[in-house]
Formats: C-alpha cells, structure tokens, sequence
C-alpha cells in the first residue's frame, strides 16, 4: 500500500529546486497568520494580509498558482527508495530489512583477495566511481530480441546481391567513395560597393514588368509604382556649372576683373550689413542721461510752481470747466432737436441721391477718362503679372528653404592677380570640389542644409580637486 | 457642436505633408538609415507654398516631405535590409564585448548586404533618362577616385570610382566624343556628346588637398553608391552600343594584373567583341559613319606627342588619344610608354618648364596650353605663342557664348578670324586646312552632288598647290576670293532688305525700333571703350617692358 509513505528528505534534484522551492514558499506565504522569517522593518502588515485573488481556472494560472510540492515530494522519496533498495521499501519483505540481533559473533570473512604481499588491498576509488550505484536495472534492450525470421533474411540478401550485380552500391559504400567534399566557399553576396562587381544591361533586361500581372499579385511580386511627381527634378539649374571665364588658371584681363568685381560686391555687402547693425545699435549721446536730467526727472512735481506756468495752468483749467458744463448740459434731446436733425438727414440723403444721379448722366461724357483710367489699370495690372511670373521664375533657380538652417551661398573661387600662375605647373587649385559637390547639392535641393550635431553631455560635468590641491591654499 | 462640422488641419495641404521626425518614425528607422534611403530612392524633401497651414498655424522652420513619397518608401525592400543591418551591428558588438571570436568570424561572413540595380531601373526607366543625370555622377565618381586611400571612407569605394572612371574615359576615347575642356582653378571642366546628350564633368587636379570639415561624409558617400551603381551600367550600355566587351579588356595585351593602369594609359585598342555577319549592312552604314568625320575628331590625327615629367600626364594622354594623336612618356612614370624620349618621329614635345636643357630638332616644344586651346578652337593653332618661355596667351572658357554687341576679348576675335581662315601669314596651317579641307570636299562630293563650282573651285586650287610647292611663294588664291566675293553679295543683299523693312515701318513701331537700337548702341559703346582700355593696357605693358629691356 503505497499510501504509507516513509518520508525521507533527500538533497532532491536541483532542476525543480527552485521553482518548487518559489511555490512553496508562495503557497506557505500566502496562507493567513504565516509569519515569514524576514518580517517587514515597518511592520506593515496590511500587505501580508492582503492576498492576492486569483482566477484559477485560467490556464495562465495553472502553473503559476498550484502547489504540487507534495507530489513531487512523494515521487522523489519513491525515485530514491528505487535506487538505493531497488523497490519500494514498504513492498520489501520483513527479512530483507531487518534482522534480530541475537548477539553471536559470526566470524565474517573479511572481503577482499589477497593482493600484494598478503595485504587486504582496497578496491580503487575509480573502480568504485565506475560502479553502478543504483539498484534499478538497466532497461532492457528490445531490439536485441527482434530478430528476423529467415525468410525475410534470405529475401534481403538475394535483393542485395541483384543490386549488387546490377552495380548499384549500398548506400554506405557509395557514401564512402564519395570525394571528400571541397572546403565549402561560401558565395559572398554581392554588395553595391564591391569594387570587383559585375553589371549587366540593366534597360532590356525583360523585369518583372513583362510577367502576367495575376501571377505578379498573387505572388506578391508586383512592384509598386513610383508616383509620378518623383520623376521631375527638385530644381532647374544644372548639375555642373562651368566657372565663369575669369576662374580660368590663365584668364583674360577682362573677365578676371569681372570675377575680382562680383566677389568685391560680396565683400562690400557684408561689410554694409555689418556697419548697419552698428549704426542701428548705435545710441545717441544727448540721450544718454546725466546727473542734471536724472535729478530734474526725480523732482518733478515736488517743487512749488513759479509765476510763469500759472497762467498756463488756469487756461486749462477752464477748458476742463467748460467740456465739464458741456457735458452736464447735453443730457436730454428735445423734440424739436430730434425733428430738426431728422430733416437734416433727409436733406442730406436727398443731395446725395440727386449729386448720384447727376453723377451717372455725367458719366457719359467722361468716357474718354473712363477709359483712359481702366486702360491703365489694365496695364497696371498687366505689368504686376509679369513681374510676379518673373520672381516666380526666380525663385525656381533659388535654393529653397527646406529646413532650419538657410542656405550660405559658397564662396567664390578666385585667386588674386598676383596669385595667378604663369603656368600650369605653378598653378596652387583654389577651393575643394568635395565643397563645391555638397554645396552644389544643397543649391539643387536635393538634401537640407544641415550643421554638425554639437556634442551634448547628459549630465554635467562634476569636477573635484585632488586633496594635495584643496591643501595648498 | 456636431461631429460633421470641418475641422482645421484635417484636410488639404496640412495632410498632404508629413514632417521629417514623423516619416522617420512611420518608417521605424534611425535618422541616418532615413536619409540614406532618401538619397538612394531619390526622395527630397518640398517647401510647401503656406508653411503655416501645413505646420497646423506655427511658423517654426521644419523639413517636410509629401505623404505619399514616404507611404511609397513603406513598399521598398531595402527598409528591411538596413534594419537587418543594424540588427547585425548590435550583435557583433555583443560578440565583441564577450570575446566571442568565432561568433564574430561567423557573423563577418553572413553580413547583410544589399544591391541598388532595381532602384536604378525605377528611377531611370529608359537609358536617355540615366544619361541625362550621368554628369553628377561622373563629378562624383571621380572626385572620389582621387580621395587618399586612407581608410576614412571605404578604400572599396575609391577602387569601384577609379575603376568606372577609367572605364568611361576609354569610352570617350574610343568614341571621340570630346567636345570642350576649360582649365580652371578649380578643377578642369570637360564636355563631351554622347548619344546626343551634352555632359560636362569635374575633374579635380591630381596633387594632394585636405577635405573640408564642414562637409558630411555619410551624405557624400551615400551619393557616390547610388551614382557608382548607376555609372556602372551606363558604361555597360555605352560599350554595348560601340560593341565593345565589357568589363573592357586590352586588345593584344597579355597581362592583366596592371589593367587598370593599362587603361589608364589610353594607348591601346579595346577589344572588340565579335561582331555577328549578318550585320554587314550596319557595319557599311557605320563606315560611312566614320568616314563623314568631322575635321575635329581626327584633329590630331599623325601627330606624335611625347609628355614629359611636370605636366599632367593623364588628363593630357586623354585629351590627345581623343583626337587620335599618338603619346608616350618616360618610362618611369607609369606603364603604358611606348616609344622614349630619344624617338626621331616625335613632332611635338609637352614641357611646362621655362627651359629645357637638350633640345631636339624635329620637333616642336610647346607648353601644354596649347593642346587644349586647339581642341577648343577646333583646329590646330600656330604654336609660336606656345613656346617654351613665352606669356602664354589667355585661355579662354569654350563655355562663354557672346552675343552681339558683348566684349569680345581680342584673343577671341583672333581665334574666329583664325577659323575662318584669313591669317594670310601663317601659310603652313592654311595648307593644312586647304588639305583638310579637300579631304572634306572629297568626301562630301559623294555624297552631296551639289555646287559644280566647288569642285572647278578645287581644281583651281589644286593647280596653285602644286605650284607653291615648286616656287615655294606665298600667293592668294583666287578660290578664296571667290568666296569672299559671294558672301558680301549676300551681306548687301540682306542689309538692303533690312533697309527698305525699316523704311516701311509704322510710326509707332519704329519709335520702339529706335528705342531698341539705342540700347544696343550702346552696349556696343562699352564694348569699344573696353577695348580702348585695353588698347592702352597693353601699350602700356609694352613700353615698360621696353623700359626694362632698355635697363
């Protein structure tokens, strides 16, 4: 009867050590009034006492929240009892497990042959460790008793020999005369930057274009089309601009001093920026205020007025009485104010209507002006057109602003008169192409003018003196 | 109030924009993987015309770029490389960090790698499209060719640029297709047709320069991919329609450990690839091709040129091979020198030195200057003004074009004078040009049945060449005053028309004639008093240097 179990607490094994161990211990945890070894420093039971509500009967759950410690517990004892006595030990008869002492002294022949000298030798420990140390027999090789039964191996063999007649090897042999196979070199895939790489004629080569467009869909093959507005250029101005003819390394007189001019210009309106910033910035001296101005300012008011602003002040005092009574008195219209204004209004009304229609039939004898002023808002307007088509115009060729930064137009490769070479062989190259390239790519807006990213430190810097410093003072 | 009043923002331009933080993010990718697929995709960000509706009523500055560019950019396969990219960083630098060293030699091996061919072919559906863009990246590919191999950027990239640079040099070479070159300060200028389309190139000079810091590198090297990838296949294209084999390889030379240096020298054929019979009647019509070649592309054509150590051998040994010349170099320079120093049959001799010790008689020794002026001016120019020790004349930009009534500096009016051919001093380029010329007039004759008189012309001309050659005086010859005569014909005939048009105009519009004319005038006013200056400028020059000589 295996419900007896003799409870032996081995070392188990430590795969499910641990995980055992965590259920036991949430199981043992979560039970009321368990006091666990580490009690909180606050003594906050509150936690302890809040268990958590957990649906068992999600799968999630099932592992997480069962407790099968006991099980294991039993199976393991049950493992050990198999090992170390080769059976259960409760199904174990009594004689094989205990004995009674009678007290006689049977004299035991000692184990062990005699081995070198006549002494007891010990058996060595690495014959020992080789031993099997558990008693459970090792399973029995089921294979070993199928045998074929004779038929079935003659059948095998004479097929055997058919093949072998035929020329077709076993497969063991053919594997065995196979050539040792090459050292794999595995194919390097090709990259876009391989300098050694092959390219084909990539325009007639029939793409995936030419194939059944069901096929191309269903096989996911299909490439998606590029929208249309891609395929025009972000700018009109041309991918290489030639130099003008004074950036030539033996220029001519003329067109030397034009190209000297234009960076002259530059120079000229960075200069004017600069002295207009100043001049904006500049300060008045008379607006600067001094002592006296500072000093008037803090009394004013305070010191008693002299003769001359008396007069002054009593002419606008009477203004202010005079607004004050007008105001006091206006308070309440009369009729015949009210009816007088009315007809006031019609009056004016009726001027109006009347110099309208006088207006109008006088309109017909204006025609030539009249015409006169529309030919020349139509001319006006006409010349506002084309000048804005023309900024338009203008502001294709201009870099656009596609970011934070604007663009700072490169400056212009000039090399000075007495710098010019006499020959090609004295010529110093004036500017770098790479700059020429990158900058000449931000004019055509194809990428966004950009700076370099600044270095920024997460956390500032903590700098501390050494002791021997902080001791010299 | 009700749910079906419209809001603001909810439509129109403030959702055709989304701005750059939240395209990023709609894509998942760091900054950096954003602009480089941007680049490589050809995605720019816009400027919307009312930034205050699309920023939702703020003014701060910020890049927008439209919303169905970036749900375009959702469908591209290589997002999932570059994350796959990163991915792989993240896990090399574990591998790094625990010392795992087979882990990291395994993850070297299967490092995620992506091709740009598809993207090319989107972008430039047809070969015209790919060669309208081409110029920037030849700019691109052979700036980079000339970067240090220093590792700051990849060394495979400058290999790939050098290589692709080589390879469309060869081209132009093979198919004579240069047109223009300027020596600036910068760099040289070139321009060359191909295929009907014009492209101008950079090339920066070969000595040493330090990279700016204020460029970023990431951005460069992102352009310079996508344009090795694109340049790559329109060499391939371009060697197809010459028919010639791509990668290209050297017709009767043997070793191939030096190719690129071979290429580089220019010197030999490429190697044809076999061309199939039944194409005989485009090969005639490509003979005939050949033959009607202008005078330019065989400008150079029996001269032998022997470079010497200071001047720029590459950009020379290109410029010569171009028009057919002949060119060699010390030996000691680079491979690729056919012929020494010492050679008899060498006619001109490039020195950039004031003097040079041991002087030849046969040939002439001019500066390198003069190579590139006379593929400007499309002819052969005097080379007296070229010689060792002499003030270089200008070199003026074949990329200016005056209109009427512009400065014309005076080097330039020689230039079209020397065109059209009325220097009747120099006899020698004028029999040059008389032979080039009827070689011309020979060919066209078949083909052109024209002008009887031409030929009666020649003839004429023909008679008094063989009498110079045995008298050995100078004449003028009668053809060419016939020509004069016939064009001044026309000249009057067309200024008398002019005449009577203006005569018979109205009033009004010939207030506005007036108006127009005087404004011209007046250009060409500046334009005289300019060369009165310069007049002046150069008396002046002349009698200080008098001065100097007298002292």
């Amino acid at each position: 009867n295996r419900s007896a179990r003799t409870f032996l607490y081995p070392a188990s094994s430590p795969v499910g050590n641990m995980a055992a161990a965590r259920r036991h211990r949430l199981v043992a945890a979560s039970q009321p009034g368990f006091l666990p070894l580490k009690a909180d420093l606050d003594g906050s039971g509150q936690t302890t006492g809040r268990r958590k509500r957990v649906n068992k009967n999600k799968k999630k759950n099932w592992n997480k929240y069962s407790d099968i410690q006991d099980v294991e517990e039993f199976l393991d004892d049950v493992r050990l009892q198999e090992r170390a006595a080769g059976g259960l030990i409760a199904d174990k008869p009594d004689d094989s497990l205990f004995f009674v002492d009678t007290g006689n002294q049977k004299s035991v022949p000692e184990p062990g042959g005699v081995g070198k000298k006549g002494r007891n030798s010990k058996p060595l420990r690495i014959d020992l460790i080789l031993q099997p140390d558990s008693r459970i027999a090792p399973p029995k090789d089921v294979l070993a008793h199928q045998r074929p039964n004779a038929k079935k191996e003659r059948r095998i063999a004479q097929k055997a020999e058919k093949l072998a007649a035929m020329g077709v090897l076993p497969r063991r042999q053919k594997l065995l005369r196979r050539p040792p196979a090459a050292p794999s070199v595995k194919e390097k895939p090709v990259t876009s930057k391989d300098p050694e790489r092959n390219f084909y004629d990539l325009w007639s080569a029939g793409g995936p274009e030419t194939a059944d467009l069901y096929y191309l869909e269903q096989t996911k093959k299909k490439l998606v089309k590029r929208p249309e507005k891609l395929n025009e250029k972000p700018s009109v101005l041309p991918a290489v601009e030639v130099i003008a003819p004074g950036g030539s390394y033996n220029p001519d007189f003329f067109s030397h001093q034009a190209l000297l001019l234009e960076a002259h210009e530059v120079e000229v309106q960075k200069l004017k920026a600069e002295e207009r910033l100043q001049r904006k910035l500049a300060i008045n001296k008379a607006d600067v205020a001094t002592e006296m101005s500072t000093f008037k300012e803090q009394i004013e008011g305070l010191v008693e007025e002299e003769e001359e602003p008396n007069p002054e002040a009593e002419q606008v005092a009477d203004a202010v009485d005079e607004s004050v009574g007008s105001a006091a008195q206006r308070e309440k219209k009369t009729e015949k104010q009210r009816k007088k204004e009315k007809a006031e209004r019609m009056k004016e009304l009726q001027k109006k209507a009347e110099r309208k229609m006088i207006d109008s039939r006088q309109q017909l004898f204006k025609l030539r002006s009249i015409s006169a002023d529309v030919k020349e808002m139509a001319q006006r307007t006409r010349r506002r057109r084309v000048q804005r088509k023309a900024r338009q115009e203008a502001q294709k060729s201009l870099p656009r602003r596609l970011g934070k930064l604007k663009f700072q137009a490169p400056d212009l490769d000039i090399q000075l008169s007495d710098e010019i070479p006499g020959s090609l062989r004295t010529l110093k190259p004036e500017g770098s192409i790479l700059k020429d390239r990158f900058k000449s790519l931000q004019k055509r807006n194809l990428i966004e003018p950009r700076e370099r990213a600044k270095f920024k430190r997460k956390h500032k810097l903590k700098y501390v003196e050494k002791r021997a410093f902080r001791e010299i003072k | 109030m009700g749910g079906l009043q419209k809001k603001k923002y909810e439509s129109g331009s403030a959702t055709n924009y989304i701005s750059r933080n939240k395209a990023r993010k709609k894509l998942s990718l760091s900054l950096a993987d954003f602009r480089r697929l941007c680049i490589l995709k050809g995605i720019y960000p816009h400027e919307p015309k009312h930034k205050k509706k699309v920023n939702k009523g703020s003014t701060a500055q910020k890049t927008f770029y439209l919303l169905k560019d970036i749900r375009f950019l959702l469908h591209e396969p290589i997002v999932g490389k570059f994350r796959e990219y990163k991915i792989f960083v993240r896990k090399l630098r574990k591998a790094y960090g625990k010392g795992e060293w087979g882990g990291v030699e395994k993850l070297r091996e299967n490092k995620p790698a992506y091709k740009l061919d598809h993207i090319v072919k989107e972008r430039y559906p047809t070969f015209v499209d790919a060669l309208r863009d081409v110029d920037d990246a030849l700019s691109m590919c052979f700036l980079f060719s000339t970067f240090a191999r220093t590792g700051k950027c990849h060394v495979e990239t400058i290999q790939l640029c050098r290589r692709l640079s080589v390879e469309w040099m060869n081209y132009i070479v093979a198919s004579r297709s240069l047109r223009k070159i300027f020596l600036s300060i910068k760099g040289i200028y070139y321009q060359a047709e191909v295929l009907g389309q014009t492209i101008t190139w950079l090339v920066p000079y070969q000595f040493a320069h330090d990279h700016p810091t204020d460029v970023d590198y990431r951005v460069m090297a992102t352009f310079t991919e996508f344009y090795t990838t694109l340049l790559g296949f329109v060499n391939f294209r371009l060697y197809q329609t010459l028919n010639l084999v791509y990668p290209p390889k050297l017709d009767g030379k043997g070793e191939t450990d030096h190719l690129m240096q071979s290429l580089a020298a220019f010197h030999w054929v490429l190697f044809f690839s076999l061309q199939p019979q039944d194409d005989m009647e485009k090969m005639e019509a490509r003979e005939k091709a050949q033959q009607e070649q202008d005078r330019q592309k065989k400008l150079f054509e029996g001269l032998k040129f022997f470079l010497n150590r200071e001047v720029p051998r590459e950009s020379l040994a290109f410029v010569l091979r171009c028009f057919g010349a002949q060119v060699s170099w010390d030996k000691s320079l680079c491979i690729g020198s056919t012929y020494d120093v010492t050679d008899e049959t060498v006619t001109h001799h490039i020195v950039d030195r004031p003097s040079l010790d041991k002087q030849y008689m046969n040939r002439y020794y001019i500066q390198p200057q003069w190579v590139y002026d006379s593929v400007n001016a499309k002819m052969l120019l005097p080379v007296e003004d070229y010689f060792l020790g002499v003030t270089l004349p200008p070199h003026l930009s074949p990329f200016v074009e005056e209109k009427d009534g512009d400065y014309v500096p005076p080097e330039r009016l020689k230039l079209l004078a020397l065109q059209r051919g009325e220097r009747p001093e120099q006899d020698e380029e004028e029999d040059e040009e008389e032979d080039e010329e009827e070689e011309e007039d020979d060919d066209d004759d078949n083909d052109d049945g024209e002008e009887e008189e031409e030929e009666a012309e020649e003839e004429v001309k023909l008679k008094n060449m063989e009498e110079k050659r045995t008298q050995g005086k100078v004449r003028v010859t009668p053809g060419k005053a016939k020509q004069e005569n016939r064009q001044r014909l026309e000249q009057e005939e067309k200024a008398e028309e002019k005449r009577l048009a203006i005569m018979m105009m109205k009033k009004k519009d010939k207030y506005l004639y007036d108006k127009i004319m005087f404004g011209k005038k007046r250009k060409v006013r500046e334009a005289n008093k300019m060369a009165a200056k310069r007049k002046a400028l150069d008396e002046a020059s002349k009698s200080d240097r008098k001065k100097k000589l007298k002292k």
